[in-house]
């Protein structure tokens, strides 16, 4: 029951404790299969920091080659680089080299389509099928294409496609000061340019040097970014940011030094997306109902999906969505820019707003309705989840019930959320209410049923 | 062939027709069975030709290699030969060249070095063998990861090394013409050239991944098709052709006469034992009696092997180098102790140069003054199973010579031969037939016809 998930093989792609579970073979016959399904043109590929990623970003190389693809080598690049990259230069499909916020020895395949998304349902497990077939496109020696490496232009292209929705010049006049923790990841080069060349900022930054190890745990979360917040105050920073691995992720503080709740940072960045234009926003199931609050002020509609980029994207495009995110994650996805969690758009609509409005990053912060929240993890039994469900719905009687993934229980003074892990044998659950008491009363009332 | 037979795994490496047969999965389980196989902390050199494929392999090579936590050391399109130079140079655990030699632009294939750039031994390659079927790697964990680093100059170190055992200033005088099969070889001579004033004049010198000019075998068919015609046009003292990886050489006169692919062998043969300490000169059983008679002249004697690489390789172990003057094959594949013992082509000719300048003869006198062998050659697709079976008709029909069983059969009498044998790399028999003086034409014919009443 204790098994750890070293290697998975699934919709998602395939993940894994890079040696003996994630190999080079199993990198490269993926990337084939995924070769095959995109069919024979250019592929991008680019990777996060990790000590695997060259070894692994060579196996996927050779696996695209053998499939006939053309490889665009983006080299050490953000996740939603990648993405704008693929779009912009018309490419098959692409590929990121990254385990995200998993910790170093893990290593994964991100694997994008034509538009520079995330797969949708479909077509990976068309994917995964072909994969198991191992029915690959061997291309002959004339049919294999070339190993193209522009590491320059898909940074350029993803800032300017972030610029085109702030305002530069009133950012660049406040000559603001700025803490970042780069987490020696992917996006470290390309945040250092883009705080203090683009957007003018004094920068004071800290691991930042992409051939050093992650200094913290992959995950931005405020229990990890004590040294952050020690530079925020050692500075006198006007704000913080923190990313993780592969810079799709974001953290903020503000310039006393608290991390902001991921939840409130998405709201502050739907606020912004919607003062520019009105529409529907989608969020997960697990995000906090400030997001209702906030598109409530704007009168615009929110919609939940299951977790999950993916899943996200694919219920913002049917939507029309103008922003949407991942609360709890830290991940705002703004579609005008790329169907993807941005950090850089976080980080620009941010300082934009505060240009805007004079105010301080815990002025914006406190602008948001309060709310009370609680992230914890519980073991579970195979086959006992179901029982578990089932008596957690007869515990809150009258709850609004959604069961798109896993359960969600609306009451009228909060929800709680319970979902199983995709790569833990635990469940995860999340609960938010008005005040601290609520909170205390419905964490442990589901407690005692799991 | 049948393209889905073309994959060859055997102790020479891994070989086939890329995406009929040879997949990146191969590429990979065999770099990381020889990622393991190798003794770690180490270096391992890569080098390839310029086939478009070549790149596929590469990346494959690079992972399997890495993952292992070898540094690897990436030399881009160079010559196998210097791949090898580069892995003594840089004291590598070993090295890998991707590459399918004098094989056709579809065809590619990974062959593998030890320390000091040394082929691998029977024992060694049988190894490697067990590990790739086992498929037991012996990945690193994400700590133990290698990286990976390229060396640009490795071309001039070699050609250091080449400087130093040839008078290149003496050789500047000669005018030689080079066909460079589109392979490794233009750039080599491009260098040195530009660093020593030799004057080799090439021809199909760009390098190309999807074709190269024509086959790129180094026989005297091909010298005589692309090379030999040119000759006396441009006035050249000599003129050479290269395979992919420049590793054989075959060669023409100053008379626009294209040489048997054989005489290579004999003539290095001829200027090393008079030169050097060496006596012994070790070939296959299937090389051109000339070079024992030739041998004989120097004070030399001929040791002749199964036919291959491998056997070659294993017998060197077997003498103390110093003994031995040269090693090679009747396909213009030639090994010197001054050079560590690696096919060359390159340093053969230049060899072969050497031995023009210091008897002052044209090529064609020094080649005129040889008595005159003829030599036939012919291939017959093959049934597996009678093999033994047309053997023994054949051994039973020829009673009356000398019969020697080291590799398929070979039949010897006064000034006359033939050798039948199975192809390690495809499907055929082949026949060769020598005698001194005028070709065995009947003796090859009826050799043939035995051997074609048990083809398909």
């Amino acid at each position: 029951m204790s098994r750890v998930h070293q290697l998975k093989i699934s919709v998602s792609g395939i993940r894994g404790v890079v040696g003996e579970f994630l190999t080079p073979n199993l990198a490269c016959a993926f990337a084939q299969a995924f070769g095959t399904y995109v069919g024979p043109g250019p592929v991008v590929i680019g990777r996060d920091t990790r000590s695997s990623g060259e070894m692994i970003e060579h196996a996927v190389t050779c696996g695209l080659l053998a499939a006939g693809c053309e490889v665009v080598k983006a080299g050490i690049a953000p996740t939603p680089t990648i993405q704008v990259h693929v779009a912009e230069i018309h490419a098959r499909g692409g590929i990121a080299v990254t385990a995200s916020h998993n910790p170093p020895e893990y290593n994964a395949l991100k694997l994008f389509n034509r538009e520079g998304l995330f797969f949708n349902h479909y077509e990976r497990s068309e994917l995964l099928d072909l994969y198991h077939q191992s029915q690959f496109r061997q291309a002959a020696n004339d049919e294999i294409r070339r190993v193209v490496t522009d590491t320059a232009s898909a940074p350029q292209r993803h800032i300017a496609r972030v610029l085109a929705h702030v305002d530069v010049d009133r950012i660049r006049a406040r000559g603001f000061r700025v803490a970042l923790d780069g987490v020696n990841g992917a996006g470290s080069l390309m945040s250092v340019h883009f705080l203090r060349e683009v957007l003018g900022c004094e920068l004071h930054a800290i691991s930042v040097d992409p051939s050093q190890p992650f200094p913290r745990e992959a995950e931005p979360r405020a229990e990890v970014l004590g040294e952050l917040q020690a530079l925020i105050r050692q500075t006198g920073a006007d704000a913080a940011f923190a990313q993780d691995p592969d810079g799709d992720r974001l953290a903020v503080g503000d310039e006393t030094g608290r991390i902001l709740d991921n939840d409130d940072v998405l709201a502050l960045a739907v606020d912004c997306a919607l003062r520019r234009r009105k529409g529907p926003v989608v969020v997960n199931l697990t995000t906090s109902a400030v997001i209702d609050d906030i598109a409530a002020r704007h009168g615009c509609a929110v919609f939940r999906a299951p977790v999950g980029e993916a899943n996200v994207v694919e219920r913002m495009k049917a939507a029309g969505a103008i922003i949407g995110g991942e609360g709890s994650n830290g991940g705002i996805i703004f579609p005008v820019v790329q169907y993807c969690r941005d950090s850089y758009m976080g980080m620009a609509f941010l300082l934009d707003r505060m240009a805007e409005t004079g105010q301080t990053m815990s002025e914006l912060a406190a602008t948001l309705p309060a709310y009370h929240r609680r992230l914890g993890k519980l073991p579970f039994e195979h086959g006992r989840l179901g029982q578990m469900m089932q008596a957690l719905e007869r515990t809150f009687p009258g709850a609004q019930v959604d069961r798109s993934d896993g359960l969600k229980l609306t009451l009228p003074g909060g929800w709680i959320h319970l979902r199983a892990s995709n790569t833990e044998p635990i469940l995860r659950v999340a609960a938010e209410a008005r005040t601290q008491e609520q909170l205390e009363e419905l964490y442990a009332k589901a407690s005692s049923v799991a | 062939m049948p393209e889905a037979t073309s994959l060859r795994i055997s102790q020479v490496g891994l070989r086939g027709i890329v995406g009929h047969g040879l997949t990146a999965s191969h590429v990979l389980d065999f770099a990381a069975a020889f990622g393991s196989f190798l003794d770690k902390p180490g270096k391992v050199i890569i080098g390839r030709d310029p086939r478009s494929s070549g790149v596929m392999m590469r990346e494959g090579v690079v992972a399997g290699l890495l993952a292992c936590g070898h540094e690897v050391v990436d030399l881009g399109v160079v010559s196998t030969p210097i791949i090898q130079h580069s892995i003594r140079r840089l004291d590598a655990a070993g090295g890998i060249s991707i590459g399918a030699s004098h094989n056709a632009a579809e065809w590619n294939a990974l062959k593998f070095f030890g320390r000091h750039g040394a082929y691998l031994s029977s024992a060694e390659a049988g190894e490697l063998l067990d590990i790739y079927h086992l498929r037991k790697f012996d990945f690193l964990d994400w700590r133990g990861i290698g990286a990976l680093r390229h060396d640009p100059a490795a071309v001039d170190c070699y050609l250091d090394d080449v400087s130093a055992a040839f008078d290149l200033n003496r050789l500047s005088r000669f005018r030689v013409l080079v066909d460079c099969t589109n392979g490794t070889s233009g750039e080599i001579l491009r260098r040195m050239n530009e660093r020593f004033g030799t004057s080799f004049i090439l021809i199909n010198e760009a390098r190309d991944g999807r074709a190269f000019a024509h086959e790129p075998s180094t026989t005297q068919k091909m010298a005589a098709l692309q090379l030999a015609p040119l000759i006396r046009p441009i006035g050249a003292d000599a003129g050479f052709l290269f395979d992919i990886d420049s590793d054989r050489v075959a060669f023409a006169t100053e008379a626009g006469e294209a040489a048997s692919e054989e005489l290579v062998l004999v003539l290095i043969a001829d200027e090393l034992l008079e030169r050097g300490p060496g006596r012994l000169v070790i070939t296959s059983i299937s090389t051109t009696a000339l070079l024992d008679e030739v041998a004989a002249a120097r004070g030399g004697e001929v040791i002749r092997v199964a036919v291959g690489r491998q056997p070659a390789t294993d017998a060197l172990s077997n003498y103390p180098a110093d003994s031995i003057a040269v090693l090679g094959e009747g396909t213009g594949a030639v090994m010197m102790p001054r050079f560590r013992f690696v096919y060359d082509g390159i340093v053969s000719m230049l060899a072969i140069l050497s031995l023009m300048d210091r008897r002052g003869l044209k090529l064609s006198e020094i080649i005129g003054a040889y008595p005159r062998y003829s030599i036939l050659k012919g291939k017959i697709p093959l049934e597996t199973h009678r093999i033994p079976e047309m053997l023994y008709e054949i051994e039973s029909r020829f009673s009356d010579g000398i019969r020697n069983t080291t590799d398929g059969l070979r039949i010897d009498w006064p000034g006359k031969w033939f050798h039948v044998r199975v192809s390690q790399t495809e499907p055929l028999v082949r026949v060769i037939c020598e005698s001194r003086g005028d070709p065995p034409r009947a003796l090859f014919d009826q050799v043939m016809d035995l051997v074609r009443s048990y083809s398909l």
